[in-house]
């Protein structure tokens, strides 16, 4: 029985998007997924970090979403702590949130 | 007397489960510390303020919100 999860990665800044891109692809391949499932990637970019991990005062975030067997966690779960360009991890089940409409109106730019 | 109480500002944004990424709404039930505002005082149902507690502790261990604001790194 699969359940879904949204994963937040946060990558060493000075990693470039290939090395991101392929740390992603070996962890995923760690996700069996059913057959068409897709695991959504959404790539937030450099960002600065609200307080330094590790010395780091940027991180590189992707957000992913996926349907997995709870089962295959443990070993992904795993690599995760074992790679070292990944300074920070968040792994919590999908509760399909959403965010709030920004009145656009009101803050006119996107300050992203 | 007791004063109305405010309506719950998540409510009318029509949020119904609030998004632990979404900083820019987390910040405005914030005080300037970055410590949670008590809902007696921001007026937010006891539904959403138990989902943005939940919400800012997870942001903050991702980095997105800073545990003390304004803290001397």
């Amino acid at each position: 029985m699969t359940r879904s999860y949204e994963a937040v990665y946060i990558f060493d800044s000075v990693l470039e998007e290939a090395a991101v891109t392929e740390k992603l692809d070996r962890f995923h391949a760690l996700l069996p997924q059913a057959e068409g499932a897709e695991i959504a990637l959404d790539h937030w970019g450099k960002r600065t970090l609200a307080y330094p991990i590790a010395t780091k005062e940027t991180g590189y975030y992707v957000i992913a979403k996926f349907d997995v067997e709870p089962t295959a966690l443990p070993e992904y779960e795993r690599a995760l702590k074992l790679d070292d360009g990944l300074i920070r991890h968040l792994i919590v089940i999908n509760e399909g949130a959403q965010m709030a409409p920004t009145a656009s109106a009101k803050d006119g730019e996107d300050d992203e | 007397m007791a004063r109305p109480s405010k309506t719950c500002a998540i409510c009318e944004s029509g949020v119904r489960i609030i998004d632990f990424k979404d900083e820019r709404l987390l910040t405005r039930f914030l005080t300037e510390r970055g410590k949670i505002l008590p809902a007696r005082l921001s007026g937010t149902c006891a539904r959403h303020q138990r989902q943005l507690s939940t919400a800012v502790k997870r942001s903050r261990q991702v980095a997105l919100l800073p545990y003390i604001k304004g803290f001397g790194g």
